[in-house]
C-alpha cells in the first residue's frame, strides 16, 4: 500500500523499521564484546625497582629487570647514572640480549645489533632501542615511560 | 521383534529427503585423463584434515592453555598418557601433511587452470582455506609454550603492525594486550580450537558444494576441443582408489609420527632474550627469508612495512587469480603458467636459504 504521493511503500517503510532497529540491536551487543575482546593489558607507565639490587652494579654493566611483560635493559653508565631501556627489537619485537665482549645488543630473531647506546648499527632494526628514563628516589629505583613524570 | 529396515528408511527419508544426494552420489562421474590424478589431493586433504580434529580433541582432553600449565600439560600427555606422545607427534606431523597437500593441491590446480570460469568462486574459497590452514598452523605453533615457539609468536604478530590503520588493533586482537603474555596462550588456544573450526567448516562447506555443483574441471585443451573425456564413476570406482590413497598415507604418516615425534623444549620465559634459530613452522620459512632480507628502512617507510606489503598484494592477486587469468588458453595464459613456475622457485630457493 502507498499513501499518494509517497517515496516509499508502507511495506517497504515497515522492513525498515524492523530492519534497522535489529541491527541497532546487535550493534549494541556487538560493541560490549568488542570492548571485551580487545585487550585491557597495557604496557606500565613505571615500574618500581629496590635500588639495592642495582647499586652495584660497575659502569658499563647491563642487567635486566621487568617492564610489564617484556624485559627491560639497566645500564650504569660511566658517571654512575642508569640508561634504561626496553628490551626487545624494533624491528619485530624479539627480547634483546646485552653481549658484553662485543659491548653490543643482539636480537637472534633477524640477526640485529645495536651499539652500547642503545643505537641500531646493523641488521633489520629500523629504529634505536627505545630509551625509558629512571630516577632513583630514596631506596627505590623507577622506570618511567619518557613524559610521566613522578606520582606523587 | 523385526524391524522392517525398507519400512525404517522411507520413514527417515520422508523426513530428512536424503535420497537425492544418495542418487547424486551414485551417478557423479569424475572424468579420466593424464591429470586426473590430482584430483585425489583433495580428498588427501580431508584425511589429514579429519585426522587432525580427532586428534586435536584428544589433546584438548589434557591440555591446559595457560602460561604456568601448558608446557607441562603436554609433558604429561607425552609421558603419562597411553600412546600420548604419538598423539601429539601425529597432531603435529599431519598438520604438516595437511599443509604440503594443500599447496600441491593448489598448484595442481593453478598449472591445469582449473580456476578458469565458471571456478573462480571454487579458487577463491579454495585460497581462503589455505590462509585458514596456515593461521591453524600459525596458532599452534605458540601452544607448547617453548622459546622458539614464544619468539616466533612475537615476530609473527608484529608483523600486522606495519599495516597502516588497522595494523596496531590486529596485533592488539592478537596478543590480547601490547604484548605477549600469558593472555596470549590462552587466546590462541580459543582461536585454534573454536573460531579457526567454525571458520573452515563454513568455507570448506561451501568449497565442497561448488566442486560438485560444476562437477570436476577438464583440461584446458580437451574443453576447447570439446572431446569427451572418458569417466570412471564416483561411487564405487573412485572412492575405492581415494580410500587406497588414504592408507598409504596413513601409513606413511603413522611412520613418520613413529620415529621423528617432536620433542618438548623447557617453558618459554617472557623476559629472556630470544634463543638463536628462531624459525617458524616450515610453511612461513620463505616468507620469514623476506621478512629478513628487506633493509630497516626504505626512503621514508621502514622495510618491514615494504615486505609486509608486497606480501599481502601478492597474496591479494593470488585470490583473484581466475580473473587477471581470464583468457586461459592464449598468450597471457602462458605467462601465469611462468608465474606459478617463479613463485615455487622463490618459495623453496628462500626456504633453503633461510636454513642456511
Amino acid at each position: 500500500m502507498r499513501i499518494d504521493n509517497a517515496y516509499f511503500t508502507r511495506r517497504k517503510f515497515l522492513n525498515s523499521i524492523l530492519g534497522g532497529w535489529l541491527g541497532a540491536v546487535a550493534a549494541s551487543f556487538i560493541s560490549p564484546i568488542v570492548k571485551f575482546v580487545w585487550p585491557p593489558y597495557k604496557e606500565p607507565d613505571e615500574v618500581k625497582l629496590v635500588f639495592a639490587d642495582y647499586s652495584g652494579m660497575q659502569p658499563g654493566e647491563v642487567k635486566n629487570f621487568a617492564w610489564g611483560a617484556k624485559p627491560g635493559l639497566l645500564k650504569r653508565a660511566q658517571d654512575g647514572s642508569f640508561i634504561a631501556w626496553v628490551g626487545v627489537c624494533t624491528h619485530l619485537d624479539c627480547n634483546v640480549s646485552w653481549i658484553p665482549d662485543k659491548k653490543q645488543f643482539f636480537c637472534a630473531c633477524h640477526d640485529g645489533w645495536y651499539d652500547e647506546n642503545g643505537t641500531n648499527v646493523a641488521g633489520p632494526p629500523p629504529k634505536p632501542l627505545r630509551r625509558l628514563e629512571s630516577s632513583v628516589e630514596g631506596e627505590d629505583l623507577f622506570i618511567r615511560k619518557p613524559g610521566v613524570g613522578a606520582k606523587t | 521383534m523385526k524391524i522392517d529396515m525398507k519400512k525404517f528408511a522411507a520413514w527417515f527419508d520422508d523426513r530428512l529427503a536424503l535420497t537425492p544426494i544418495f542418487k547424486y552420489m551414485t551417478k557423479k562421474e569424475v572424468p579420466q585423463h593424464e591429470h586426473s590424478f590430482w584430483y585425489y589431493t583433495g580428498s588427501s586433504i580431508l584425511l589429514f584434515f579429519f585426522i587432525q580434529i580427532v586428534t586435536g580433541m584428544m589433546l584438548a582432553f589434557y591440555y591446559k592453555p595457560t602460561l604456568e600449565g601448558a608446557t607441562d600439560s603436554i609433558g604429561r600427555i607425552m609421558t603419562e598418557l597411553p600412546l600420548g606422545w604419538l598423539v601429539r607427534s601425529i597432531h603435529s606431523w599431519s598438520a604438516t601433511f595437511m599443509i604440503a597437500f594443500v599447496m600441491i593441491h593448489l598448484l595442481a590446480i593453478w598449472f591445469t587452470k582449473s580456476y578458469r570460469k565458471p571456478r573462480e568462486a571454487t579458487w577463491m574459497t579454495g585460497m581462503m582455506l589455505l590462509v585458514v590452514s596456515m593461521v591453524f598452523g600459525f596458532t599452534g605453533y605458540l601452544l607448547p609454550w617453548d622459546d622458539l615457539s614464544l619468539s616466533a609468536t612475537k615476530v609473527g604478530t608484529n608483523i600486522p603492525m606495519a599495516i597502516p590503520v588497522v595494523g596496531k588493533w590486529v596485533t592488539q586482537l592478537l596478543r590480547g594486550g601490547d604484548d605477549v603474555t600469558g593472555d596470549t596462550l590462552t587466546r590462541f588456544y580459543m582461536f585454534h580450537v573454536c573460531i579457526l573450526p567454525l571458520v573452515i567448516f563454513a568455507i570448506l562447506i561451501v568449497h565442497i558444494l561448488l566442486v560438485q555443483k560444476e562437477g570436476m574441471s577438464v583440461p584446458l585443451k580437451d574443453e576447447i576441443a570439446k572431446k569427451k573425456v572418458p569417466a570412471l564413476p564416483f561411487w564405487p570406482n573412485f572412492v575405492l582408489r581415494e580410500v587406497v590413497i588414504w592408507f598409504v598415507l596413513l601409513g606413511v604418516l603413522l611412520t613418520i609420527a613413529v620415529l621423528f615425534a617432536p620433542s618438548l623444549e623447557p617453558t618459554a620465559d617472557l623476559m629472556a632474550p630470544a634463543p638463536e634459530g628462531v624459525k617458524p613452522e616450515w610453511y612461513f620459512l620463505f616468507l620469514f627469508q623476506t621478512l629478513k632480507i628487506f633493509p630497516a628502512n626504505m626512503g621514508p617507510v621502514t622495510g618491514e612495512f615494504v615486505a609486509v606489503m608486497l606480501i599481502l598484494i601478492a597474496v591479494v592477486a593470488i585470490f583473484f587469480l581466475p580473473f587477471l587469468d581470464n583468457k586461459p588458453e592464449g598468450k597471457k595464459g602462458k605467462v601465469f603458467q611462468y608465474f606459478g613456475v617463479a613463485g615455487v622457485i622463490y618459495a623453496i630457493a628462500f626456504s633453503i636459504w633461510s636454513l642456511l
